[in-house]
């Protein structure tokens, strides 16, 4: 088993600790600052006494509600959608000669692996092209391109786990492909797709860099953010923030429990 | 033999069908976006209108006119600042999380990269308000009385975008590099151990050269993303974080000059494909030996 030694886990740690302190550090603070506003009194600053003002504010800010009720239609249907397309290159990858298969991954893969910027421009450039204006459609668009690869990826992993003796016994007892997909293959690819599709629409909802090329004047949540931030401060952001902190938290406890069952099975 | 035939020739459909969109949906969707974007770069802008006359110039500016390539080197420079500094913190995260009991692991794991399921834009704003002018940071120190002044460097500036990429990032390097990490056999280590080996010299020895991959796909991650993004320069850097993503993307913006952004963005993206294949090269050294 592992060696002891204490002086290099307490130095380790310690970075550990100081990376933690970063990372969680802004977060804890803008969910302090939602609850405990910071005033200026006679220009001394200090707390002000605990309410959720900005909670209410966030409620009645129409803007905010509009963007953040497209980012959710956004966010389902091309999380939506990457899962059937990543169902049909992972179907196509398992039986496609291999050379065609991997030609198809590595032009699936790509805007993963581009930086943002290039997959962005390149689709502003492509939309404009054929003529087609810069609006929700465009945004699920470039959505679904960018986030394909990640269910794509989950789904792949699974079915090849899965191998091909079930398929083929299915067929021979005289099931159809469709039969076969709907009561042998997907049932037992449940995980894999459901925690494929929780994270499409977690990387979807908080796309920002591509969208920021492709949405005109639409605007999604994390667009609407950065165009008010630039404006200056607007306490109801912290709340906000708080929230999709707190959502985010659970649903990415969900997923990381539902890989693991997934890998148990 | 008739109905056979059919068959036949609906298989064949089927399966030409299937070639048609598995190939052609991504060729359409990425390949042919890519390809426009590097051959907008040579055309020619006159008057605000794009002209169909192969070109150079759009290049040639980038070297001659003098403010986009000390931009670009700056921000070289920055991507691999953040990327040093990442890479080591991201080494000592993953070793530390390595040496714990399994069940230990995957929690401290989730809690590294939860962070990077939080919204990217109000990362950026939280980071933003601890570190700006009237942010947390200064007004604790002025409250207690560590500083008297506001320091200005911590918004506004090479350091303040420095610190944001960084602590933005971090996420992207650990994960790669623990999961090189998890991949050694326990026993290697059990066997160092037997040898006689300090677990300094097992560490050295046996876990980093076997972890290297996962610093090369670190660096490569982080470097990419922090070469590419351009909104917290914006953010955190105000008008003096001039980055090459920011030139970039203002050229489809208030500059609107597409055939320079796209041979902007063809100089990006090559840098980062050069930057992918050293990490490719390092790797590939490492086996010859």
């Amino acid at each position: 088993m592992k060696q002891k030694a204490p002086f290099l886990d307490a130095l380790l740690g310690l970075v550990a600790g100081v990376g933690l302190i970063a990372l969680y550090a802004p977060l804890l603070a803008t969910a302090a600052l939602s609850f405990f506003q910071i005033v200026r009194v006679r220009g001394k600053l200090g707390f002000a006494p605990f309410s959720l003002d900005p909670y209410v504010a966030l409620l009645a800010n129409g803007e905010i509600l509009a963007a953040l009720s497209t980012s959710l239609v956004v966010a389902t249907m091309s999380s939506l959608l990457a899962l059937v397309l990543a169902l049909m290159f992972a179907f196509y990858f398992v039986s496609a000669r291999r050379g065609l298969g991997i030609a198809m991954q590595t032009m699936v893969f790509l805007p993963f692996l581009l930086p943002p910027i290039i997959t962005g421009l390149s689709l502003l450039i492509a939309f404009r092209e054929i003529d087609l204006g810069r609006g929700l459609v465009t945004i699920i668009i470039a959505h679904v391109v960018f986030i394909v690869p990640v269910v794509y990826r989950t789904v792949l992993v699974r079915l090849q786990l899965l191998g091909s003796s079930l398929t083929e016994a299915s067929l021979d007892l005289g099931a159809s492909r469709v039969q076969t997909l709907r009561y042998v293959i997907l049932p037992q690819m449940r995980p894999a797709l459901i925690s494929g599709v929780l994270l499409a629409f977690a990387i979807s909802f908080d796309e920002t860099l591509i969208t920021l090329f492709v949405a005109g004047s639409q605007t999604t949540l994390p667009i609407r953010l950065w165009a008010m931030m630039r404006v200056g401060f607007v306490p109801e952001i912290n709340a906000l923030a708080t929230l999709i902190f707190l959502c985010t938290a659970a649903i990415t406890f969900a997923i990381g429990l539902m890989q693991r069952a997934g890998e148990r099975v | 033999m008739n109905t056979s035939l059919r068959r036949d020739r609906q298989d064949l459909l089927r399966a030409g069908l299937g070639h048609a969109l598995n190939l052609g949906l991504p060729l359409l969707f990425v390949v042919i976006p890519i390809l426009s974007f590097v051959v907008v770069s040579f055309w020619t802008l006159q008057d605000g209108q794009i002209l169909l006359i192969p070109t150079l110039a759009n290049y040639r500016t980038f070297f001659t006119d003098g403010s986009y390539l000390p931009v670009y080197l700056q921000t070289v420079g920055l991507s691999l600042q953040v990327t040093l500094v990442n890479v080591a913190l991201s080494t000592a995260i993953a070793l530390f999380i390595f040496r714990r009991t399994p069940r230990m692991r995957f929690l401290i794991l989730m809690s590294f990269m939860l962070p990077l399921f939080m919204s990217y834009i109000i990362k950026v704003y939280s980071i933003r308000s601890i570190l700006g002018q009237r942010g947390l940071l200064n007004e604790a120190m002025l409250g207690l009385g560590l500083i008297d002044q506001p320091i200005e460097a911590l918004l506004f500036s090479r350091t303040a975008i420095f610190i944001a990429l960084a602590v933005l990032y971090l996420p992207y390097a650990i994960l790669p590099m623990y999961l090189a990490l998890d991949r050694i056999p326990a026993n290697y280590l059990a066997a160092s151990a037997d040898l006689g080996a300090t677990p300094i010299q097992t560490l050295r020895d046996v876990v980093l050269p076997l972890g290297r991959p996962g610093i090369a796909a670190g660096a490569v991650f982080t470097f990419i993303l922090t070469f590419g993004d351009f909104v917290t320069p914006q953010m955190v850097g105000g008008t003096q974080g001039f980055t090459f993503g920011r030139i970039v993307f203002s050229q489809f913006g208030l500059a609107l000059n597409w055939p320079l952004g796209s041979a902007l963005a063809v100089i990006l993206l090559a840098t980062t494909l050069l930057a992918v294949a050293l990490a490719g090269l390092s790797l590939r050294r490492e086996h010859v030996r």
